[in-house]
């Protein structure tokens, strides 16, 4: 009686549910073993140069494209590179 | 030198230990040298869909340890003479595992078999992790549902990034199975269609299996599936089976009521 005024299916539903919860799971940086390696350098490399305080790798996933947003804040004390 | 093939989910109760005994025995019977081994330490159930469970004496852990040879351990499967099972430990837990023990041990047993088939534990921590971590191949096994599909992502995430082949610059070759398939649920819209399943995961597929109630008695006996010629999903992992071995089978459609009816009709003039 219900399905018969729900005319989504729920085939559908279900798609377009998983497509936006993987899309978003994709996006956590667990996924990198080398994460942290890799921040370490990043710091090191802009550390010569200017006080870091903080940064901050994301993975992006948007439709077929993926990308890597750093975000480095800046600031006169500086982290160090080697936790 | 033998393909090592982890078989995962992510979810658990999709069918991976299912798939690893039929896939093992569909191996063998291509006359494949092959050796299934249960990773799911301290939940052992191959054994039991294998029909092997009176049959263990010795398990992965003491080979590991060192207790036992691998040989002894090795229990032939008395349904095909090509097919050998190693047994995880009952009482032991995953965190007795380690790369280098396990490194030893698959390379032992590549060297004397065709195929390797670990059967992984459920979930994404490290017993999953370790049963990854030297395999060439992975088989994917989901159910047509949410909650498999997601984990399954997940789990996929964590191969590509945590296996040795890809920590060598390589690949782990991927191949999805799509489990439980009921066509009429599919064709009225009330189940995810595989093309739907296969956009979200984006890997290749080696086989789409129908929800089938042999399976069931296939596990209460301790025969797989594959063995009875007359079930749908024992038929579906012949031809997996069939397509690791580099044959070229169409991927049946299983998503329409009617070719069910058919493939009966198909059935009887065999």
């Amino acid at each position: 009686m219900f399905s018969f005024f729900n005319k989504k299916s729920s085939a559908k539903t279900a798609k377009d549910r998983l497509t936006i919860a993987i899309m978003s799971d994709r996006t956590g940086t667990d996924s990198f073993p080398f994460m942290d390696q890799m921040k370490a350098e990043i710091i090191e490399v802009v550390a010569k140069y200017m006080g870091v305080k903080d940064i901050d790798i994301k993975k992006e996933v948007i439709g077929d494209v993926e990308a890597l947003s750093i975000d480095i804040e800046l600031g006169d004390k500086t982290i160090s590179a080697f936790k | 030198m033998g393909t090592v093939i982890a078989v995962i989910s992510g979810k658990g109760g999709v069918g991976k230990t299912t798939t690893t005994a039929n896939l093992g025995l569909g191996l063998a019977m291509n006359k494949k040298k092959c050796v299934v081994v249960d990773f799911d330490i301290g939940q052992r159930n191959l054994d039991m869909i294998l029909g092997l469970e009176n049959r263990v004496v010795f398990d992965i852990v003491q080979v590991m340890d060192g207790e036992v040879g691998l040989k002894q351990a090795l229990i032939k499967a008395k349904l095909n003479e090509n097919l050998h099972f190693l047994a995880a430990s009952q009482t032991k837990d995953k965190t007795v595992l380690n790369s280098e023990k396990i490194k030893k041990l698959i390379d032992e047993l590549k060297e004397d078999y065709d195929f390797v088939l670990l059967d992984a534990p459920a979930g994404i921590e490290s017993g999953y992790e370790h049963t990854i971590e030297f395999a060439d191949a992975a088989i994917i096994v989901v159910n047509p549902e949410v909650s498999s599909i997601r984990d399954a992502d997940r789990a996929i995430g964590i191969l590509d990034s945590k296996s040795q082949k890809v920590k060598d610059g390589g690949e782990v070759r991927k191949h999805l199975i799509i489990n439980r398939i009921n066509a009429k649920m599919v064709e009225s819209g009330e189940m995810l269609a595989g093309d739907d399943i296969l956009d979200i995961l984006s890997i290749d597929l080696i086989g789409k299996i129908p929800e089938d109630q042999a399976i069931i008695e296939a596990s209460n006996q301790g025969r797989p599936a594959i063995l009875n010629t007359n079930s749908p999903a024992g038929q579906a992992y012949k031809r997996i089976a069939d397509r690791i071995c580099g044959n070229k089978i169409e991927i049946k459609d299983l998503e329409t009521s009617s070719s069910g009816f058919f493939d009966k009709l198909k059935g009887i003039f065999k």
